[in-house]
């Protein structure tokens, strides 16, 4: 049985930031529950975070 | 039996099949019949060998209420109609350790030498009529179905009330094999129930219990019947009929469902405690014998069948047809059809109903002599193929086969459905999709992109549900901002990599990936292959400094026109915030990532 896990997961579109049941390997249609985007990813915490592109972002 | 009997039949029983190959009209199917240790052409099914066999085990068929021999006819119109001898609890057959059987038979049909046979033969369509099973309650334990003897499935019920049944037909109580006075019913029990993970509706339990309540009420009129349900979908033809009979007859039906069975130790009669939601009365309730109405439950060796076939199924473990209203007896595969429960819970008229129709489906191909496939297709072109198998890996309908060691490659076009997930997989140019090649989409990208690039957003739209859906919002006029540029694919599993930074090289400000929703994707799953490589774009956006949020990942269904359009305004007030440096910086970064590929190669 795959292991399930409820992690954070982030809206691309909104910022919001969710909980979300995670399975590692099943693919899984997910939606945010604020703005109804599929462009939702999981956070990834530990690692370091992107570089800033130019930063200016409008 | 008339299947039996059919000239044009052949009814391969106690068998399974090991293996399907090939594609629509070229079907080769490979066969275990298993030994049966009985001729069953010479079998009378007379049933003298089963009345020495000593040996005695639970009978399957009467829900182990009852029991059998090792040699044993599985159930009263079994076809064949003949005997056969279950190996696993016959005390043995080499060294003979017993030979009962053998010696009663006068007809001399018993071979305890028989082996296993392989048949291979060839079909032109495959139907799946795989059944269901029914879900087993021993894991609510608030209802103690085998804690408590007079808690019975709806299944045994079944048997118990039925002439040919382990009472002889004869409504007995497990416990002191009495009569009962008084029967409750609940129903819904493994099915509507999130928290079990069964959110699905059985279809058949309601008319199941109006049925067997009325079968009671018309054996033992006496016997008071109590139904516990959420809601009575008495939907079909003749059912509310059906349903008004069972309450003129005397059956009380109670709207709530009861949080736990007990059981009087003295009288072992079962008590329930339910909120009748008709009157908001806590009720408290006894009786002497409790009938738990279960679900249907996919089959448990369903993913053998998935793999056989490269099927698809729902999220309730049931195969996923074509489509859910145009082509419901269809498997997504072209040549394979459902019939009954294998595609979803349905009652016997509705299983006769879809296996009428794939067998006319079937008919209608097999008449024809031959299919008309798809025109958008992918074509190989071997002399690129490196044989890494990211297109075996990726082809939903299994239109590969490709062998990295021995370095060859096999392409069934006849399956391709022209998704282009293997096109947009390879990464050595291989596979182009006739239509759709990558010089065709790239020349759409440029020139949606030659003026003003920094104001447009580009959006790849697959044809089935987000192209469709953006005709459904202009359709119904809801407008959407015009800097918007839509490039169609077949599927937005055709939606490569290099399309999307060549857009965003180009000077995109905001790229949007959309397609059919999982459960929509009429390539079976070619839409996770889109998930997967946007997931992996917006890593790599991580590494070069690109804000992911550039790339957005969109399901759209051909009915979401207002979806479409929210998106749609959302996305432009994403795009009006990239500035005009952070375009330039990603057209930097990518022309310099394009540069160092080009030199590795």
């Amino acid at each position: 049985m795959a292991e399930v896990e409820e992690r954070d997961f982030k809206c691309l579109r909104c910022s919001a930031v969710f909980k979300l049941t995670y399975t590692k390997g099943v693919m899984q249609e997910r939606q945010c529950p604020k703005c109804g985007s599929n462009s939702v990813r999981i956070e990834k915490k530990q690692e370091k975070t992107s570089a800033p592109d130019t930063g200016k972002t409008g | 039996m008339d299947v039996g009997r059919h000239p044009n039949i052949r009814l391969l029983t106690y068998s399974k099949v090991e293996s399907i190959k090939g594609y629509v009209g070229n079907f080769q199917v490979e066969v275990l019949k298993k030994a049966r240790y009985v001729d069953e052409n010479q079998c009378t099914a007379c049933g003298d060998c089963a009345k020495v066999c000593p040996v005695v085990v639970p009978d399957e068929y009467q829900q182990g209420l009852s029991s059998r021999k090792a040699i044993y006819i599985p159930f009263a119109q079994a076809v064949p109609s003949a005997s056969l001898i279950d190996m696993n609890s016959c005390l043995g057959t080499n060294p003979i350790a017993c030979g009962k059987c053998a010696d009663k038979c006068d007809k001399k049909c018993i071979d305890y030498d028989a082996k296993d046979e392989k048949i291979e033969f060839k079909v032109g369509t495959v139907i799946v009529a795989t059944g269901m099973d029914v879900f087993d309650p021993t894991s609510l334990e608030e209802y103690g179905y085998t804690k408590y003897e007079n808690v019975v499935t709806s299944m045994e019920f079944e048997r118990l009330l039925s002439a040919g049944g382990p009472s002889d037909g004869h409504f007995i109580r497990p416990t002191d094999r009495q009569r009962p006075k008084t029967v409750g019913f609940i129903q819904c029990v493994g099915s509507r129930c999130e928290k079990i993970g069964r959110p699905y509706c059985s279809n058949i339990c309601c008319m199941n219990t109006i049925k067997d309540t009325l079968l009671l009420k018309d054996h033992y009129p006496d016997i008071q019947a109590k139904v516990f349900y959420i809601d009575i979908r008495a939907f079909g033809k003749g059912f509310e009929d059906l349903f008004k009979r069972s309450k003129e007859a005397g059956v009380h039906y109670v709207r709530g469902i009861p949080g736990e069975i007990t059981e009087d130790p003295q009288t072992r009669n079962l008590k329930v405690l339910v909120e009748d939601t008709t009157s908001n009365k806590i009720e408290e309730h006894e009786f002497d014998m409790m009938v738990l109405s279960v679900g249907v439950t996919p089959r448990l060796d369903m993913p053998e069948v998935q793999q056989l076939l490269t099927l698809s199924k729902t999220p309730d473990g049931f195969f996923m047809e074509a489509h859910p209203k145009l082509k419901p007896v269809d498997a997504p595969s072209i040549g394979i059809y459902f019939a009954g429960c294998a595609e979803a819970p349905k009652d016997v008229k509705d299983s006769v109903t879809q296996a009428s129709a794939a067998a006319a489906r079937a008919e209608t191909l097999l008449s024809a002599g031959k299919v008309k496939l798809e025109a958008i297709t992918s074509t190989l072109n071997t002399d690129l193929c490196h044989y890494c198998a990211s297109c075996a890996k990726v082809c939903p309908y299994g239109a590969f086969t490709v062998d990295p060691k021995k370095k060859t490659i096999s392409y069934v076009e006849a399956l391709c459905k022209g998704c282009g997930t293997c096109a947009a997989e390879c990464r050595f140019g291989a596979l182009t999709m006739k239509h759709f090649t990558d010089e065709q989409l790239i020349t759409q990208i440029d020139a949606h992109l030659a003026e003003k690039p920094n104001e447009k957003v580009i959006v790849f739209a697959c044809n089935w549900c987000s192209y469709a859906g953006a005709d459904t919002c202009g359709g119904a006029r809801l407008q959407y901002p015009p800097n918007q540029r839509l490039i169609r694919t077949m599927c937005s599993g055709r939606v490569d990599e290099k399309f999307i930074l060549h857009a965003f090289k180009k000077g995109a400000p905001m790229v949007v990936v959309s397609g059919c929703h999982y459960v929509d994707c009429h390539y079976i799953d070619a839409n996770r292959w889109t998930q997967k490589r946007v997931e992996k774009l917006w890593d790599k956006f991580d590494r070069w400094g690109i804000r992911p949020e550039r790339l957005l990942l969109e399901w759209i269904s051909a009915a979401e026109g207002q979806r479409f359009q929210k998106t749609m305004q959302d996305i432009e007030q994403l795009r009006k915030k990239v500035t005009k440096e952070e375009i330039e910086h990603t057209i930097k970064v990518l022309t310099e990532e394009e540069e160092r590929t080009k030199k590795k190669k």
